[in-house]
C-alpha cells in the first residue's frame, strides 16, 4: 500500500458525496458558477474512474486555475477577505478533483473538506446546521478509510457504519477536550463574514423602526435568576439617540465614541440578576436593563448608560449582567452633555416649537410639563399605527397636528423635539420592549419586531427620568406586546408569512415552535457560549478552584482513562487471556525451570511432572499434587477450579527457598 | 473388568515373551475395534501373538496364508452347486472367523488384497449378490514381510490407511530369547491358554472405548499433530482426517487399558507411533518406509499441552 | 561507517529475535507490534492545528468541536489501527520449488480468530506489499512473490506485516520470521544429455538412451502417489475402476545414469545441464540414476526421485 496506490471506488464514492454535502451550506452566499464548476469537475472524475476520460492537461488546469480567480474577482470585487477567501477555497477544492491522481492527493481533498465545513461554521452556527454538518463529517471519514480499504470492496455503507463507528469511538473524548481545553482569546484578528443583518442601527428614522417591527427574527433571549419581572418594565436599551437632523434621529459623536466616561449613578432598590444571549448583530453594543453594571469581560458602561462591547457581536454572545431599575442616573448633568440633549436643528418644526414654547409657559415645572405633554398624547385622538401616512418636511409638526398617527418611533420623535424646545434635556432611547415568555424554558424571547424606542428626559438632582408617549396611546403594546396593539389593523408581521411567530395562535405548534426555540436557546447556551466566563464557572463548579496545572492534570489524567477504557473495548484483553489452568501451569514451569527442569515441547504434563519428581525429590509431594489438579481440571473435565489449582500452585511456591520463588 | 483385562494381557505375556508393549498396542487395537498390520521379518511371533491374542479373549481363529495364487473366493468363502437339495450352497471362507491373520498379506495380488480390505472396511462380505455380515467382534491381523523381496505387492497408502495400528514386533531381548529357548515350546504352551474373557465382557469393554473422555486440550493436540504433519516440508503428505481420527480412538483405547476415563496426551503419544508410522511419508523417502523418523520429531516438535 | 551500520543492523536483527522469536506460527500481541503516525497523520495534525487556530481566533465553539473530533480521532486512531493488526495469526505453509529465472512463491496463512483484519499489508520491503483481507473466523491463503535468483535454498528473511486500516493516520507493523524458504532449482539448460561412461560391460548396447523399463508391459496396479503420471491406465480411469497403473518392467543393467563429471562447462553450467536432462528424462518417462560428487541417486522413474534428483542439484556444493 506504499507507493503511488491507487484510489478505491468506495473512497471516491465518499469522497464526491461528502463534496456534495460540504457545498450545500455555502450555496447560500457563494457565486452561482461556483455550481456548474463543481458539476463539471465531479463528472470528469468520474469519467476518469470509468477510464472514459483522461486528465486535464497542464495548460487546461493552468487555463482553470486563472478562470477561478478571475470569477472571484468579478464577483466579490477582491481576493482577500472572508466571503472571497471561502469561493477561493471552494473553487480549489472542487478543482482539486481533476488533480486527484494518488491517495496522497485523496487525503489533502478530505483535509480541505473538513476545513469548508468549519468555515461554514462560521456563517451558520445552529443547532439544525450543525446536525447537518455531522454528514459531511462522516462522508469525509468514510472517504478517509476508504482509502486504505481493498479496491475489491465493494459495500460503501459498511465504510461508512465503520467511519460512523469511529466517530462514535472519538466523541467521549472530544467533549473532554470541549469542556476543559481552555478557552484564550484571538490570537489575531480575522476578517468576518458579510451577512445582511436586520436589527437597530446607529442612526433611526420611524421608517427603520417600521420596517424592523415586520420582522420576526429573534433578537436576544434573557434568562432571569428570579422571576421574570412584568413586561412593562422590560425597557432593553441598546443606544440612545441624541442627535435630530430634522429627519433622522443618531448618535451625536461624543455619544458614539466608546469610552469616554462612565456616567455617575448611584445604585438603589432592587437588583436583577440575568442571562443575556444575543443573536450576532455586528454592531458593539449590547442588550441590558438599565442600569447595568457589566463584568469586565463583557463590555462597558457608556457615556449615555448603554452597554458597549470591545468588539462587534459578530456571533451569538452569551452574557451576564446585574441591573438595578432604579438606580439614580447621573443626578448632575454636564454642560457637554446638557448642551447636546438640548439641541435642535433649526428650520424645521416651527408649529411643534412654538407649542412647546405655549406649554412652557403654562407648566414652568419640568415635571409637570412632562406630565401634560403624556396627558396630551393620551387625551387627543392619537392613534397607534404601523400604516402612518407619509410625513412631509416638518415631520413633527405634521404628526403631532396633523395626521397623529404612527407608532414608537414617531411618538418618541415628537415628544423630545417638544422637551428640547421647552428646554428639557432629552433624549431618544432606542432598544427593545417586553418579550414572549417561553413558559416551559422559563426564559424571554426578544424578536426584531419587539424594537421600541422610548424617551429619556433630565431632571436636576434626580437625573434621567424614562417615560414611554407610545403607552400613553396603546398600553396594549406594552403590557401585551405589538400584535396586541396591531390586533384591528392586523398589519402585525404583514411581510412575513413564514414567520414562526404567527403560529402563536395555534395552542400545539405554539407549543412546538417554543420548545424547539428552547432547544436552540440551550445550544447557543451550553454549545456556543461555552465560553470563557461561562466555561471558568462551570468548572469551577466541578473542579473547585481552577488554575492551569490542575486542568492540565484532569484533562490529561481523563484522556488516558477514557483511552484506557476505549481499549479494554476494542481489544477485549480477556479473550486473548489464557484459561486459569494455563497460567498456572506457565507459573509452575517457571518456577521449575528456575530449578533446573525444563519441560519439553513434546512432552505431556503427566511425564514431565514424573521427570521433575525424581529431579527434585524434596518437592516431589507438591509437584505431584500440582500436576494431578492440573490433569483432573484439563484432561478429566472436572469442574474448573481456579481456586483449587491457585493453592497447588502457592504451595509448591511456598515449598521452594525464598530465594528461589520469584526470580 | 479391567481386572481381567490385564490377567488377559498377562496371560499373552506369558507366551509372547517380552513384547509387552506391543501386546498391549495390539489389545488397544482390538479394544478400538481396529485391524492389525505387522510389519515383520517370519519367525518373530506373529502368527503366535495372533493366536494368543484369539485364544485369551475367547475368539475363534481363522489363519489365511496369503500366496500369489490366492485367489478372493479362497478368502471370503464359495457357492457349490449341492446335488442332493439341487441349489447352490455358500461353503464360507476363512474370513467368517472373529480374529482372521492374514498372513504375508502382501504375497498375494492386489485383488485378492482388496477382497480382504473392503470387508475389513465394511463388515460384510457381498457374493454373489447376497450379503453377509461378518462375525461381530471381527478383528484382522495381516502380517508383512518389510523387505520387499520380488513378486510381492506392497499395499499402497489407501489400503495402509485401513489398517488402525501398524506394529513391527522386532527381535526379542536376550533374556527373553533364552527363555524362549528354555522354556516349553509355544505350541503347548499354546494349548494350555484359557479364555479369560467372554463375547460380552469384550463387547462391553469395546463400547467403553468411545464413552472414553477427550478433552478439547487433546482434541487440539490432535490436531496440532495433524497440522504439523501437513505443514511441514520433510512430509511427503500429511495425516488425513481418517488418520486423525483413528489417533483419537486409538489413544481412548490406550486410556481404557490404562484404566482412565479420559484421555491425557501420553496417551496419543503412545499409540502415535503404531497408528501415524504408516500413514505418513518422508518427502525425500521414495519408498514409503520412513514413518517412524517423523513420528519421532512430530512426538518431540508438536507441543503438548 | 559501513561496519558502524552493520553491526547496527546486527544488533537489531538480535533485538529483534529476542523479542519476536523465528516460529513457524505467529500471534501479533503487543510485543510484537510497532505502530508511529504516517506521514499523513501528521499531516492530520497540522490540519488538527489550523482547526484549532481558527476556532481560536473566531471564538468558535463549533470549529473547536471539529477540531477536538478530529484530535479524538486521530487518538482512537491508535488504538483501531492496532486492532487491525493485533490478534493475527501467521502461519507458515510449505512452498513449491521453483527453477532459477521463475517468480518464487512463498505461501502462508493468515487466520483471523476474534474479528475481521481488512487491508493487511505482507512482503519483505522494497519489494512492493501485497494487500489481504481476511474475514473473522476464516482463514486466508496468501501467496506472496519474490524473484528466484540463485539456486539453493531462497530465506526472504523477516517478513513485514503491516496494517494502516481505519484510517491511514498510524502504521502498525511487525517483522516476524515464519522460517519461510522455498528451494530454488538451477535453471534448465538445453544440451546434449550428460550420461555416465559405462565402460566395457554396456558395450553391445552402445551408450545410448535406452527405453528402460517401458519395453515389457506387466499388468495394472493400483496408484500410489510419487507413481509417473505418463503411465496412468487413464482409459480405466474412465471407465470408473479407479487410477490404475501399467506397470512395466525394465531390464536390469540398462538403467542410465547421469553423470556431473560427464556434463561440458562450468559447476553452474552442468548443473543447468544435469536439470534439464532430468526433466526431460521424466518426461518421457525413463528411468534414471544420478551421480555428483558426494552424491549417488539409484535409478528410478518416479517423481519423488526427480524431485530427489533436483533437490541435489539445488543444494550441491552449498553450505546445509
Amino acid at each position: 500500500m506504499s507507493g503511488p496506490a491507487l484510489i478505491p471506488r468506495i473512497s471516491l464514492t465518499w469522497l464526491l458525496a461528502a463534496q456534495a454535502l460540504v457545498i450545500i451550506p455555502h450555496l447560500l452566499h457563494v457565486p452561482t458558477w461556483l455550481i456548474p464548476l463543481w458539476l463539471v469537475c465531479g463528472g470528469w472524475r468520474i469519467q476518469i474512474f470509468r477510464q472514459r476520460a483522461d486528465y486535464p492537461r497542464g495548460w487546461v488546469k493552468a487555463l482553470l486555475l486563472v478562470g477561478v480567480t478571475a470569477g472571484v474577482l468579478l464577483s466579490h470585487g477582491t481576493v482577500v477577505g472572508l466571503d472571497a477567501g471561502v469561493t477561493l477555497l471552494l473553487a480549489t477544492f472542487v478543482l482539486k478533483l481533476l488533480e486527484m491522481k494518488r491517495q496522497r492527493d485523496a487525503q489533502v481533498l478530505i483535509y480541505m473538506g473538513f476545513f469548508v465545513v468549519v468555515t461554514a461554521y462560521l456563517f451558520e452556527d445552529s443547532l439544525l446546521s450543525f446536525a447537518y454538518s455531522l454528514l459531511p463529517i462522516s462522508c469525509l471519514t468514510a472517504a478517509l478509510i476508504g482509502l486504505q480499504q481493498s479496491r475489491f470492496n465493494q459495500r460503501p455503507w459498511a465504510t461508512w457504519r465503520l467511519a460512523a463507528g469511529l466517530l462514535l469511538q472519538a466523541l467521549p473524548l472530544m467533549l473532554l477536550l470541549f469542556v476543559f481545553f481552555p478557552r484564550i482569546g484571538p490570537l489575531w484578528s480575522m476578517p468576518t463574514p458579510d451577512v445582511a443583518r436586520t436589527g437597530l442601527a446607529e442612526s433611526m428614522s420611524p421608517a427603520d423602526v417600521a420596517e424592523l417591527s415586520r420582522s420576526s427574527e429573534l433578537a436576544f433571549r434573557a434568562t432571569f435568576d428570579g422571576p421574570i419581572p412584568a413586561k412593562e418594565r422590560l425597557y432593553w436599551r441598546a443606544l440612545t439617540l441624541d442627535d435630530f437632523d430634522g429627519r433622522r434621529w443618531s448618535q451625536s459623536s461624543i455619544n458614539r465614541r466608546a469610552n469616554v466616561f462612565e456616567p455617575p449613578w448611584q445604585k438603589q432598590g432592587e437588583v436583577l440578576d440575568y442571562q443575556i444571549l444575543m443573536q450576532p448583530t455586528g454592531q458593539p453594543w449590547l442588550f441590558a436593563l438599565d442600569v447595568a453594571e457589566p463584568a469586565a469581560d463583557v463590555g462597558r458602561l457608556q457615556v449615555d448608560f448603554r452597554v458597549q462591547s470591545a468588539v462587534p457581536v459578530e456571533q451569538a454572545q452569551l452574557y451576564r449582567l446585574q441591573s438595578w431599575p432604579e438606580a439614580v442616573r447621573q443626578p448632575q448633568l454636564p454642560d457637554v452633555l446638557r448642551r447636546l440633549n438640548l439641541r435642535l436643528p433649526s428650520g424645521f418644526d416651527p408649529r411643534t416649537r412654538a407649542w412647546a414654547a405655549e406649554l412652557r409657559q403654562q407648566y414652568p415645572d419640568d415635571q409637570a410639563l412632562v406630565l401634560a405633554l403624556l396627558q396630551h398624547f393620551n387625551r387627543e385622538p392619537f392613534h397607534y399605527t404601523l400604516r402612518p401616512p407619509v410625513l412631509g418636511q416638518h415631520s413633527n409638526d405634521e404628526f403631532l397636528f396633523a395626521t397623529r398617527r404612527g407608532f414608537c418611533a414617531h411618538y418618541a420623535g415628537a415628544m423630545v423635539v417638544v422637551l428640547r424646545a421647552a428646554g428639557i434635556p432629552a433624549r431618544v432611547v432606542a432598544g427593545y420592549q417586553g418579550g414572549e415568555v417561553n413558559q416551559t424554558g422559563n426564559y424571554l424571547l426578544v424578536h426584531q419586531f419587539d424594537a421600541h424606542a422610548w424617551v429619556e428626559y433630565w431632571r436636576p438632582g434626580k437625573g434621567w427620568q424614562s417615560v414611554d408617549p407610545t403607552f400613553e396611546v396603546a398600553p396594549e403594546r406594552i403590557e401585551f406586546g405589538l400584535e396586541e396593539a396591531l390586533a384591528d389593523e392586523g398589519s402585525f408581521l404583514e411581510g412575513d408569512l413564514l414567520a414562526g411567530a404567527r403560529l402563536r395562535n395555534i395552542p400545539l405548534l405554539n407549543q412546538l415552535r417554543l420548545a424547539w426555540d428552547e432547544l436552540n436557546y440551550n445550544w447557543q447556551r451550553w454549545v456556543l457560549g461555552y465560553q470563557g466566563e461561562q466555561q471558568l464557572r462551570w468548572l469551577q463548579s466541578w473542579l473547585g478552584t481552577v488554575d492551569w496545572q490542575r486542568l492540565g492534570l484532569t484533562l490529561v489524567a481523563a484522556v488516558a482513562l477514557l483511552l484506557m477504557v476505549l481499549a479494554t473495548w476494542l481489544l477485549k484483553p480477556w479473550q486473548a487471556r489464557p484459561p486459569a489452568q494455563q497460567r498456572y501451569l506457565q507459573q509452575v514451569e517457571r518456577l521449575l525451570a528456575h530449578l533446573g527442569v525444563q519441560r519439553q515441547t513434546g512432552e505431556g504434563a503427566r511425564r514431565f511432572s514424573q521427570r521433575a519428581q525424581v529431579a527434585i525429590p524434596a518437592q516431589a509431594a507438591v509437584i505431584k499434587a500440582f500436576f494431578q489438579e492440573y490433569e483432573r481440571q484439563v484432561f478429566a473435565g472436572e469442574q474448573v477450579d481456579e481456586l483449587a489449582l491457585r493453592a497447588a500452585c502457592q504451595r509448591l511456591r511456598r515449598a521452594l527457598p525464598w530465594w528461589q520463588r520469584w526470580r | 473388568m479391567l481386572d481381567t483385562l490385564e490377567k488377559a494381557i498377562a496371560s499373552i505375556n506369558h507366551v509372547v515373551l517380552g513384547k509387552e508393549q506391543q501386546v498391549r498396542l495390539a489389545v488397544a487395537c482390538l479394544l478400538a475395534r481396529g485391524h492389525l498390520l505387522i510389519e515383520d521379518l517370519p519367525g518373530m511371533g506373529k502368527t503366535t501373538l495372533s493366536h494368543a491374542l484369539a485364544k485369551v479373549m475367547g475368539l475363534s481363529f481363522q489363519r489365511i496364508q496369503f500366496t500369489s495364487d490366492l485367489l478372493p473366493g479362497d478368502i471370503l468363502g464359495t457357492s457349490v452347486f449341492d446335488k442332493n437339495s439341487g441349489q447352490f450352497v455358500f461353503h464360507p471362507g476363512p474370513i467368517f472367523a472373529e480374529l482372521v491373520l492374514a498372513d504375508e498379506i502382501n504375497r498375494a495380488t492386489p485383488k485378492s488384497q482388496s477382497a480382504l480390505l473392503e470387508a475389513m472396511e465394511e463388515g460384510q462380505v457381498t457374493i454373489e449378490g447376497s450379503t453377509r455380515p461378518l462375525p461381530e467382534p471381527f478383528f484382522v491381523i495381516a502380517t508383512q514381510n518389510p523387505v520387499s523381496s520380488s513378486g510381492t505387492f506392497a499395499l499402497p497408502e489407501s489400503q495402509l490407511d485401513r489398517f488402525l495400528m501398524r506394529l513391527s514386533l522386532g527381535y526379542p531381548s536376550p533374556a527373553a530369547e533364552k527363555n524362549l529357548l528354555m522354556g516349553v515350546t509355544r505350541r503347548e504352551l499354546m494349548q494350555n491358554l484359557q479364555p479369560v474373557l467372554n463375547h460380552a465382557q469384550l463387547a462391553t469393554l469395546q463400547a467403553e472405548v468411545p464413552k472414553v473422555q477427550a478433552r478439547e486440550a487433546v482434541i487440539d493436540y490432535v490436531l496440532r499433530i495433524a497440522e504439523a504433519s501437513r505443514a511441514q516440508p520433510q512430509f511427503a503428505y500429511g495425516l488425513s482426517p481418517r488418520g486423525a481420527l483413528a489417533l483419537l480412538a486409538a489413544a481412548k483405547a490406550w486410556a481404557l487399558l490404562a484404566g482412565r476415563a479420559y484421555v491425557i496426551p501420553e496417551d496419543v503419544q503412545s499409540v502415535l507411533p503404531a497408528v501415524v508410522g504408516h500413514r505418513v511419508r518422508q518427502q525425500a523417502d521414495a519408498s514409503g518406509h520412513g514413518g517412524a523418523a517423523l513420528v519421532q520429531w512430530l512426538l518431540r516438535e508438536v507441543p503438548a499441552l | 561507517m559501513r561496519s558502524l551500520l552493520a553491526a547496527q543492523r546486527a544488533r537489531w536483527q538480535r533485538w529483534l529475535n529476542r523479542r519476536i522469536p523465528p516460529a513457524r506460527e505467529v500471534r501479533l500481541d503487543q510485543r510484537r507490534i510497532f505502530i508511529i503516525p504516517t506521514r499523513q497523520g501528521l499531516g492530520f495534525l497540522l490540519l488538527i492545528a489550523l482547526l484549532l487556530i481558527g476556532a481560536i481566533n473566531y471564538q468558535n465553539n463549533l470549529a473547536y468541536f471539529l477540531a477536538f473530533w478530529l484530535l479524538s480521532l486521530f487518538l482512537v486512531a491508535i488504538l483501531n489501527t492496532y486492532r487491525s493488526l493485533s490478534g493475527l495469526v501467521l502461519r507458515h505453509l510449505p512452498s513449491v520449488p521453483v527453477f532459477v529465472g521463475e517468480q518464487a512463491c512463498l505461501p502462508l496463512e493468515l487466520i483471523a480468530e476474534r474479528r475481521s483484519y481488512q487491508a493487511l499489508a505482507l512482503g519483505w520491503p522494497p519489494a512492493q506489499l501485497s494487500g489481504a483481507d481476511v474475514e473473522q473466523g476464516g482463514n486466508t491463503r496468501v501467496e506472496l512473490f519474490l524473484p528466484a535468483a540463485k539456486r539453493g535454498w531462497l530465506k526472504p528473511g523477516r517478513l513485514r506485516v503491516e496494517s494502516r486500516f481505519p484510517l491511514g493516520l498510524f502504521v502498525a507493523w511487525s517483522w516476524v520470521d515464519l522460517d519461510q524458504q522455498v528451494l530454488v532449482y538451477p535453471a534448465p539448460m538445453a544440451g546434449a544429455i550428460p550420461l555416465a561412461d559405462h565402460g566395457a560391460q554396456d558395450d553391445d548396447e552402445g551408450v545410448r538412451i535406452i527405453p528402460a523399463g517401458v519395453d515389457d508391459y506387466q499388468g495394472l496396479r493400483t496408484y500410489q502417489p510419487g507413481d509417473n503420471k505418463r503411465r496412468l491406465h487413464w482409459k480405466a480411469y474412465s471407465r470408473g475402476q479407479g487410477l490404475l497403473v501399467k506397470e512395466f518392467a525394465g531390464l536390469a543393467g540398462r538403467d542410465v545414469w547421469l553423470d556431473f563429471a560427464s556434463a561440458s562447462g562450468g559447476v553452474e553450467q552442468r548443473l543447468s545441464r544435469l536439470t534439464h536432462a532430468v526433466l526431460t528424462l521424466h518426461q518421457q518417462g525413463h528411468a534414471f540414476g544420478m551421480r555428483l560428487p558426494g552424491v549417488e541417486l539409484a535409478p528410478s522413474d518416479s517423481a519423488s526421485h526427480r524431485d530427489a534428483c533436483l533437490r541435489a542439484l539445488a543444494l550441491y556444493g552449498l553450505p546445509t
